[in-house]
Formats: C-alpha cells, structure tokens, sequence
C-alpha cells in the first residue's frame, strides 16, 4: 500500500479522500492555489505545496506544478478528485511515465471515455444501448440544422468534451439548432479548447440515472448499483439519490450488465460511472457517457452499499483484487444527497461569494446525517472555483424517511455570510411530484419557469411558527424583567397573553406560560409544550414541541422573528394585544422603487457596459455583463427604457444591490 | 363623595380625548399615534404616573380663552420601562397641534426638575408645530426654560428625544441637546427654517422630508442617532434602548444577566482579517461574535459609516463601542466620523459605561475639504473626549493603527487601560509603502530598491511587537479569545477609579 499520496483537488472531495487516507494509514500531501491558502483541505493534509495562483488554469489544472510537487514531497500516487484533471488523459499518463500512481483509471480508459463521439461507438461495439444521432463532429451550423431534422426534434446538441452541463443546447427547431450550434461551439472551445459538437436525439419526459462500477487490474468488474440524478437545474445536478425510485431489479440488472459490459471493453481499473438517460415513459434506457472518475455523489452509493469508494480506488489502484464479488454488493436503505451552493435562489440563483460569517452544518447524533465539505466557519468563497459548498446526505430505511431526515437536516444547516440554495431544497424535498418519485430531468424547469420566490414554499403547519415565535418573544421578555435598577417592589412582570401577526397579516392570539425546560404555549384551543435550550442569539432553536424534536433556524430583526423551518421563512410579529391594534394603524410602506436602476444582482466584476447615457434600450437588449464564479453573467433589459446614467465602471467590482445604471 | 368621585373620571376621560376623536382620527390618518397611546408603549403596562392633566393655559388673547384644553397639548408624568424609573413628556398634536404654550413649557420642566432630583432619565416625545404664536414671548420664555433644563440635565441624567411629527424652528434646540435623537421615517422632520423660508431666503426648492426628514438627519447631517419605520417600531426599540442606559450619572450601567460564557471562543475571527492589508472586512462582525448574545444596538448606522459605534453587553454590562470600518473608507477618520464618536464617547463617560474601541485605522482623511472644512477641530474633539474619558477603556488593534489616528483612537498614551493587538496589527507612524518613500527619498526611482525596503520596514515595524516592546500594548493575542480577554479586562476594571484635575469644565475644540 501507499505510504503517501497527492491529491490533486480542493474543496470537499479533497478533504473526503484525505479523510480515507488517513483510516487507512496513508499520508497525505495537498495542493494549493494562492486562494485557497487558508483553505480546510490544506489544514487537514500532512503536507501542503502551493502550486499558483487563484485561476485553476494557473495551479490546480497545471500538470508540471503537480507532479512538481509529488517529486517534491516523495508521494507515490495522486488521487485526481473530480473536475480539474480528473478525466484528463495526458494527466494520467504522464503521470505514468513518471513512476507515479495515479488512481483512478488508466489512462487509455479516460482517452477512450473521455471522448464522447469515440464512447459512444465503443459503447455500439459493446452492445450497450445508445441514442440514435449522428456521432462525428459537424462543421457547420447548416449541417448542424440538416443532421437535426434528421434525427427529428427535439434534439441535443453537445460539446464533444462537455460536461457537467457545459457546452449543451436542447433544440426544438431549425433556428435553435442553428444558434445552439454555434454557441454550444464557441463555449465549448472557451472551456475545454475543443469545439468538437455533435447531435442526438432528444429523449422526452427522461430520467437520468448512472450505475456506479468498479474495475480492478485483476479483469473483474462490478457495478454498485444505480443513482437517481434527474433533478437537475439547468443540467446541473441539485438531489441525487439511491436507489432511484423509478427502476425495478430487471432494468437495474440490466443496465448494471451493459455498464460493467461497456467498463469490461475499456478494461476499466477504477470506479467510474456509466449515465444513461431512462425514458420516463417506457424504461428504455440509453448510454449517454462514461465518467471516469469519482463523482460528486458518490456518497449516496456508499450509503447504500456500506462500501468506501475512495478506499477501494486507492485499493485498486496499488493493485489489490476487488474484495467481493457482484452478488455479495447490498443495497441497503435509501440515500440521499442535497447539494449545497453558494448560489442565491431568490435571485436567479446567481452566485454568492464572500466570508461565511457562520457556517454550521447540521447535527448528526443519530449517525444518519454525513456531510461532505471543504469550507468553515470564518473560510471565504472566492468567484474562482465553483459554487458548490458542501454535500449533505442522509441515509434512511425507506425513501420517505430519508426524505424526512433531510428535511430536518436542511433546517440545521446554518450558512450565513453568503446566499445558499438550502431554502430550495427543502422547497424541492416537499414537492409532490418529487415525494412521488414520478418526475424527470424537466422537474425545476417545469416547477419553476419564472425562478424561485420565498412564496413557492408554504409551511405544511404555520402553528408551529406561531407557537415558537410566542415562545421567543416571552422569552427575550423574561431577560427584560430580569435587568437591574428596577423599581423595587414595582418590577416589570412579562404577561402571558400576547397576539402573534403572521406575514399575511393574519392574527392569533396566544398565551405562553414558563415550565421548566421552556414553554407551554396555549392558541386556537390547542396545546404547545415547547422544551427547549436555546439561548439569545443562537441561530438554532432546537427543542421539543409537545415531545416531538424540531429544529428551527431564528433570528430577530427589529420587532420580527425571522424564523426558517422546512424551507419557509417567515418574518412574525408578537406583541401585546394593545401593541397589535396600535401596529394596524401603521401605514402600510412600500418598498423603495429600484426600477428606475439597474442593480447588480449578485457580488462580482463588471467587465462591460454595453449601453450610454441617453441611449433608448428595448426590452430583451443586454445592458451589462457580470464576471462572478466563472461565469459570465448577462444582464438584460426587462422593459423598454432610456438610459439616464451610467453609475458604475467597467472593472469596478460590484456588491449585491449596487446600482450599475440609471434609467430615465 | 360617590358623585365627586365620578366627576374625577369624568375629567380625566375628557382629558384623554385631548383634542377630540375627530383629531384623533386625523392623527391616525396621518400614520401617528396620539401622545397617549404613543406613552402606552413605551412604557409598562399600567405604571404611567400622569401629572398635571388638568393644566391649563392662561391665554385669554384671539380667542384662546374659550379654548382650553385640559393637558395643554403635552402629556407628562413618570412611569416604567422594564421596571426602570423614567420621565416623559409626549406632545399631543391633536391639541393646538401640540404648540407650546407657558404652561405647555411648565409641565415639561416640571417632570425635568424632578428627573434631576430623584436621578431617572427623561424622554421627549416630539410632535408639536412650533410655540404658541398666540402667547407670544411667554412661548418664547418657556423654550428657553425648557433649553436650560436640558442643560442643566446633560451629563447627569440621560436624555432621549424621540421626533414623532413636526419639530421646527427653535423648537429643535431642546431636541438638539438631549443625548439621543431618534426620529420615525416619513412622519417627522427637524429642522431651523423651514421649506418655505429657504426658498424666500436662498432660492432653494426643497420639500419637508429632503430638508429635515428623518432619512435626512440620520444620514447627511448625523442630527439624529436612528430612524424607525413607524411610531411602533420606534417605540418598542427605544424601550430596547433604553435597557442600556443606566439611570443616571451616579449609577453603574444596569447589569442584565447573560448565559453567553464569557470564555467562549470563536475560532472564526482568526480568519477574519484578510492576508491583503487593502482588502475590507466587516468590523461589525467582530462586534457581533465579541459582546453577548451577538446584541449590538447600533446608533448612527448610515452616518459617517466609517466609525460604527453603539450598546452592547459584556457579562451583562453595558458597553460602548467604537471601531473603525474598514468598509467604508478604509475606516480612516474624518470630521464627521470624529464627531459622530466623540460625541459618543462623552456620554460613555458621562454615565460611567465602559468603551470597548476596535482600532483598523489607516489615518486621518486627507484634502482640501477636510481641511477647509476643520479637521483640525473637529478630528481634535475625539481625542479630547478619549483623554478626557475616565471610564474603563479596552482597546483592541486588528489590524492597522498608523499615525495620529493611532494616537486618537483610545492609545495607551489616552489612557487606555487596557490596549491589545491581533498578531495581524501594524503599529506605526503610516503604511509601509508611504514610509519608505519618505525614508528613502533618494531611491524613488529606483522600484526594485524600494520593494526591499518595504518589505524590510515592513518586517520591522508593520506588526504590534514594535509597541509590545515599549509597553504601549499590553498583550498581543490571538483573535479567537477576544471576547474573553475583554471581558477578563472589564471585570478587572470595574472598581477602577481615577478623576480628572478639578475645574470648571474643559475647553473642548467646538
């Protein structure tokens, strides 16, 4: 076995392979951008080695730097993680002439794989089902168009070195195949300098499910089964899980053989993924590509297998047989995975970026609860890596009480400092079409066609929010009466009666008695025994309402608590009754007008103005363009408008909410 | 004696409904609760003690002999908040539009003297369309008698003004020398002269609200401490307030007990301090994770952003804090900024409140409009308030503290009690970058030779053991123990005792 290995990565999977290493005695050695110097991946390894600056194609995706740095620190192996040069050939052989292990598959594999027109004739030849398209690199975007009616809409168009929802355009007619050709193009060369595209046909209402193999050097191969990856959002993948709910043994089995069968052709030493696209309608199922590397929810597979996926390519890769066989792989329970981003659902989902001024991941007494990160408290989110934060997974009996403890998981996790997507999620995980496991890839799209808004996720049970708020007010009164330099003999006494106005402006009235541990709060003829710990400022009011656990976040803003449970957040009042008639004689305030600016949505660089003071823009038109997390972010008019003046500079760097220019 | 009896609640239900139901409505209308109702909040429930309800005026010119109001358009009297003494005064704008008559005055100064005697702090609540006209100079007497309270009362007894409608004219200098001025957006504005007359006097059109609204005084002029959304809001967050202040100037700040430990540790703020010296970080957050329970009461928040100050608790005790924002102008400090703390330090010390001062300050801003506008002063009254001061002073340095700025800001030389630094400080006289420049003159167009020396005087003097070395910081220590290393300082501080030479009063730079 190894004695030290690299792993060339950052962010939460470097953290999860270091966490093996270390069970299994195995030193590790990090690498580093000038970014992530503080990072939590540098603190856990053993060694660190800085290997440039913040853009990946400066460190994490030069190769020399890291084999640098393997010379330099005596490891005998590197685990790629995911991203960065996991699925990269040239990495892996290099590598190889280096005397160096790299661990993941060989690198003819990733070569053959790594090319998706090359796969997919290997998958032909391997008897594996493939979607009917048309499999060489088009030239032009008129042939793009002929080869699309070909096919018959709809159609996908995809870079040939895509992934991860890059370089991808669905077409439903001539025009959009001829512009999705040529953006898809273009991306694809920006990304991945090879602006190879092709086309195939469009599955409708499709599911995506992967089956997860294992190869050793020894010609064994298995498959650990499948993992559910159709909820996506613009073909990023939000939830996974496994099993999926939609296969039965037969179509398991059936797709398992075809992705050992397709893992077997490329002699395939490590784990790696076989994603197939599954007709929601009729269970046909389709290879799509072959993922030569460890994916991003691998944990789920393990949750259900028991199996330590970074173990047994570490394993594998210092050339041990795989310890089991087919037969002896369970599956156990169901597993879930929410990803966490650092992205803003309310706002278009637009990244987030800056210090995360708490971050608190959700307790796990029980054992069911892993969390996958390579953030802390305090650490920053910088606009140079992706957004992605942490995993969060929960492992239950059934599918419903995996459901059930993510949910509860979700209103643990405490991020603040940057935006995250977690108020979506749990919107997501009590969405009846996804409790129903009858969904498809089209789910958020369908769900969602003009974004997300706090409104999209009402709370199943509002008493509980009435009954916490009454319980917090009373207690911040209870400290009021316990302040000193009072009256003696006239001190302030709490009452117990107050009025609880909800957002809706809806009023109830409640009273809260003291006990022991808490309080019983008494509305609407029913009962509420809140036990409960939490103190002042605590962002987790964790307790007990009437010996049922619960778990919500609360914070206090002005005469308001905010609290946020199951994905709702509500702002509540509570007061006296006197307060409560006096407070509905306030005006009712509108919110500011901003239309007459355009805002920057999100933290980032402004790399261009594309309009001048005085110039009329029609609605649609592009007004300016945002750098942020990568990703170039175009801002459009929403309607019909002059420009008065132009408020801030190309380069300048913005903070959410600035103004970028004024409309007339 | 039944029938007397019944004649006293009577009178009284007649007072209540001051100016009548129809104003009533009309105030409601507005937005506006009545002086009444607006006393209902703040205080306690059931302790409002009202005095001098059936006042009325002595006007008997145009008219105003038929027209007597009980109460004379102001409600005064004593009561709780949280079982804490206070007085208060609430103008009633349904009576004479709250106009201050003699009597109106009388009863203000009545419950001022007592204030003063018994040691309780005042609250004005603030809605009154200027003085009496019909009563002439006797209005004009009872602001001045008024103004000479507030005087008298300053620095032995807080004062907290609240705006709540109208207050203009001379009107504003009663307000202009409580200790606090808080104000409700929309519905209340201050100011000398109103729109009227400034655009007879200097052609400017401007409205009430852009003049002297709230949003106007709490972020251009700094007039006002806060602005609230409404009368509710703003009276349910001065009763917040209002747990901060200790009674009077004898008292030590109230103590409201804590479970926050004071030991706890928050590894997060070793991070927050960015490797790049010209990078922001947000001070309030070391504030938040630093006092107890994360409860900072700002004031001034959207004035003079580049100094945050504000109440907290530590171990239950009032504090004050100052601290520079490295956010807004790199924190460094200006004439507003100088007022806004200076101003806020000399209540500290004069209610006996310990000041807690976070130092990231690069210096003082330099130009012509500073200059031209009387840095020189104004920056010199935060110093005078920081010397002056004779409360506990624990003051932390994160990360920058160059040049006089270093000096203002509660130095050891300030008699700071206690002074600490972030392993992150850079003590000196200015940045590296401008000391080299000035130290190697001769090697200005030499960059590699300035680079070394940069970076030599950066390793010389850009770290607080230079200070540490002279005594001028006590301890350096690692940012995760602040809150316990304050708090420790602070208890160790509370009998602390030193007086300042007798004398009149000081010459403070007006």
């Amino acid at each position: 076995m190894f004695k030290k290995i690299l792993i060339a990565n950052r962010g939460e999977i470097a953290c999860r392979v270091m966490k093996t290493a270390k069970k299994m005695g195995i030193k590790t050695v990090a690498v580093y951008s000038e970014a992530d110097r503080d990072a939590l991946h540098v603190e856990m390894a053993d060694e660190a080695v800085c290997i440039g600056p913040a853009p990946s194609k400066e460190s994490y995706l030069v190769m020399d730097k890291i084999i640098a740095a393997c010379k330099q620190t005596g490891a005998e192996a590197v685990h790629p993680g995911y991203g960065f040069l996991s699925e990269n050939a040239t990495f892996s052989r290099r590598l190889e002439e280096e005397g160096i292990i790299f661990i993941g598959p060989k690198h003819y594999s990733v070569a053959k794989m790594g090319d998706k027109i090359e796969s997919k004739k290997l998958a032909l030849a391997a008897n594996v089902n493939t979607i009917p398209g048309y499999n060489d690199a088009i030239d032009t975007p008129e042939s793009a168009v002929e080869i699309a009616k070909g096919i018959g809409y709809p159609v996908m168009i995809k870079a040939s070195a895509g992934g991860g929802g890059k370089g991808l355009r669905v077409a439903f007619n001539d025009q959009e195949a001829f512009e999705g050709f040529a953006s898809c193009k273009t991306e694809a060369k920006n990304a991945f300098g090879d602006d190879r595209v092709f086309i195939e046909k469009f599955v409708e209402e499709p599911r995506h499910i992967e089956i997860q193999v294992l190869g050793d050097g020894h010609g064994n191969c298995v498959y650990l089964h499948e993992r559910e990856c159709s909820i996506q959002r613009r073909h990023q993948k939000v939830i996974e899980e496994a099993p999926s709910p939609f296969l039965d043994p037969a179509t398991r089995k059936a797709m398992g053989e075809q992705a050992v069968a397709l893992a077997k052709a490329v002699n395939y030493q490590s784990a790696g993924t076989v994603e197939f696209v599954v007709g929601g309608k009729d269970k046909s199922f389709y290879f799509l590509e072959m993922n030569t590397r460890l994916q991003v929810e691998h944990p789920v597979t393990e949750c259900i297998t028991g199996l330590d996926l970074v173990e047994l390519m570490i394993r594998v890769a210092a050339g041990e047989k795989l310890p089991f066989k087919q037969e002896e792989i369970p599956m156990n329970g169901w597993a879930m995975e929410c990803r966490i981003n650092a992205e803003d659902p309310f706002r278009g989902f637009l990244p987030s970026t800056g210090r995360l001024v708490k971050f608190g991941p959700p307790a796990d007494e029980a054992g069911h609860v892993r969390v996958d990160t390579g953030v802390y408290e305090g650490g920053e989110i910088s606009m140079f890596y992706d957004s992605m934060i942490a995993k969060l997974i929960v492992h239950g009996p059934t599918r419903d009480s995996a459901i059930a403890r993510m949910r509860d998981a979700l209103n643990g996790f405490v991020i603040r400092g940057v935006a995250s997507n977690i108020s979506f999620q749990a919107a997501l995980m009590q969405h009846p079409r996804f409790l129903s496991g009858n969904f498809n890839t089209g789910l958020i799209a369908e769900s969602y066609p003009k974004g997300f808004d706090a409104s999209m996720v009402p709370h199943d049970d509002p008493a509980l929010l009435v009954a916490v708020a009454a319980a917090m007010h009373r207690q911040y009164l209870a400290r009021n009466a316990a302040i000193s330099g009072q009256m003696p003999g006239h001190e302030y006494k709490p009452g117990a009666d107050f009025v609880v106005r909800l957002e809706d402006g809806t009023d109830h009235e409640v009273s809260v008695v003291a006990k022991d541990g808490g309080w019983d709060v008494t509305f609407g003829g029913e009962h509420y025994a809140i036990r409960t710990d939490w103190q002042f400022g605590e962002p987790l009011y964790r307790g007990t309402i009437n010996n049922e656990p619960f778990c919500m976040q609360v914070e206090r803003r002005g005469l308001k608590y905010r609290l946020f449970h199951w994905g709702t957040q509500a702002d509540i009042m509570v007061m006296t009754a006197r307060a409560a008639h006096l407070q509905s004689l306030m005006p009712h305030k509108a919110p500011p007008d901003t239309s007459k600016f355009l805002l920057s949505p999100m933290p980032g660089l402004l790399t261009q103005v594309a309009v001048a003071p005085g110039q009329e823009v029609k609605a649609g038109e592009v007004l300016a363009k945002i750098e942020a997390m990568k990703m170039e972010n175009v801002l459009k008019a929403e309607r019909d408008c002059v420009v008065d003046a132009i408020l801030a500079k190309a380069g300048e760097s913005l903070s959410v909410d600035q103004p970028i220019i004024g409309f007339k | 004696m039944h029938e007397i009896i019944q004649q006293l609640d009577q009178k009284r239900e007649q007072a209540r409904l001051g100016g009548g139901q129809k104003r009533i409505d009309a105030q409601h209308t507005k937005g506006k609760l009545t002086a009444r109702e607006r006393i209902e909040l703040l205080l306690d429930d059931g302790t409002f003690e009202e005095w001098d309800m059936f006042k009325e005026h002595r006007c008997n010119d145009f008219g105003m002999a038929e027209t007597k109001i009980p109460s004379d358009g102001v409600v005064t009297g004593y009561g709780t908040i949280n079982g804490r003494m206070v007085f208060i005064f609430s103008q009633d704008f349904t009576v004479f539009g709250g106009a201050l008559s003699e009597a109106h005055a009388e009863k203000i100064c009545k419950i001022m003297d007592k204030a003063i005697q018994v040691g309780a702090p005042v609250i004005g609540l603030n809605d009154s369309g200027g003085a009496r006209i019909q009563e002439g100079v006797a209005a004009l007497g009872g602001y001045a008698d008024v103004f000479q309270r507030n005087v008298m009362a300053s620095g032995v007894i807080p004062q907290i003004s609240l705006i709540m409608g109208p207050c203009a004219g001379g009107a504003v200098y009663s307000p202009a020398m409580t200790d606090f001025i808080f104000m409700v957006k929309d519905t209340s504005y201050m100011f000398v002269t109103g729109p009227e007359v400034v655009k007879t006097v200097t052609h400017e059109e401007v409205t009430a609200e852009e003049l002297g609204g709230a949003v106007t005084h709490t972020s251009k002029s700094g007039v006002a401490d806060l602005a609230f959304e409404n009368d509710v809001d703003a009276l349910i967050l001065l009763r917040r307030f209002f747990n901060y202040l200790p009674l009077n100037n004898k008292e030590k700040p109230p103590i409201r007990p804590t479970q926050d430990p004071a030991d706890r540790l928050d590894f997060s703020l070793d991070t927050l301090v960015p490797d790049n010296a010209n990078k922001p970080y947000d001070i309030k957050e070391l504030i938040i994770k630093t006092v107890d329970d994360s409860d900072f009461f700002e004031i001034q928040p959207d004035h003079a952003k580049n100094i945050v100050i504000g109440f907290a608790r530590m171990e239950g005790q009032t504090v004050g804090i100052v601290a520079n924002q490295p956010m807004v102008m790199a924190g460094c400090l200006d004439i507003k900024s100088s007022i806004k703390a200076g101003r806020f330090v000399r209540f500290c010390d004069a209610f006996n409140i310990p000041i807690i001062t976070f130092v990231d300050v690069p210096g003082f801003m330099p130009g012509t409009s500073q200059e031209y506008g009387g840095i020189i002063k104004h920056g010199a009254k935060l110093l005078y308030a920081y010397a002056e001061c004779t409360v506990p002073k624990v003051t932390l340095i994160t990360r920058k503290a160059y040049g006089g700025a270093y000096d203002v800001m509660a130095s050891k030389h300030l008699r700071g009690d206690v002074n600490f630094a972030w392993p992150s400080a850079e003590i000196a006289v200015m940045g590296p970058k401008g000391a080299v420049e000035i130290i190697f003159r001769e090697d200005k167009n030499d960059a590699e030779k300035l680079a070394a020396r940069e970076a030599e005087y950066k390793a010389k003097f850009a770290n607080p053991f230079v200070a540490g070395a002279r005594g001028f910081i006590d301890d350096v220590i690692q940012p995760h123990e602040t809150r316990k290393r304050i708090c420790r300082s602070l208890v160790m501080l509370r009998n602390k005792s030193i007086s300042n030479p007798w004398r009149k009063h000081g010459n403070i730079p007006l």
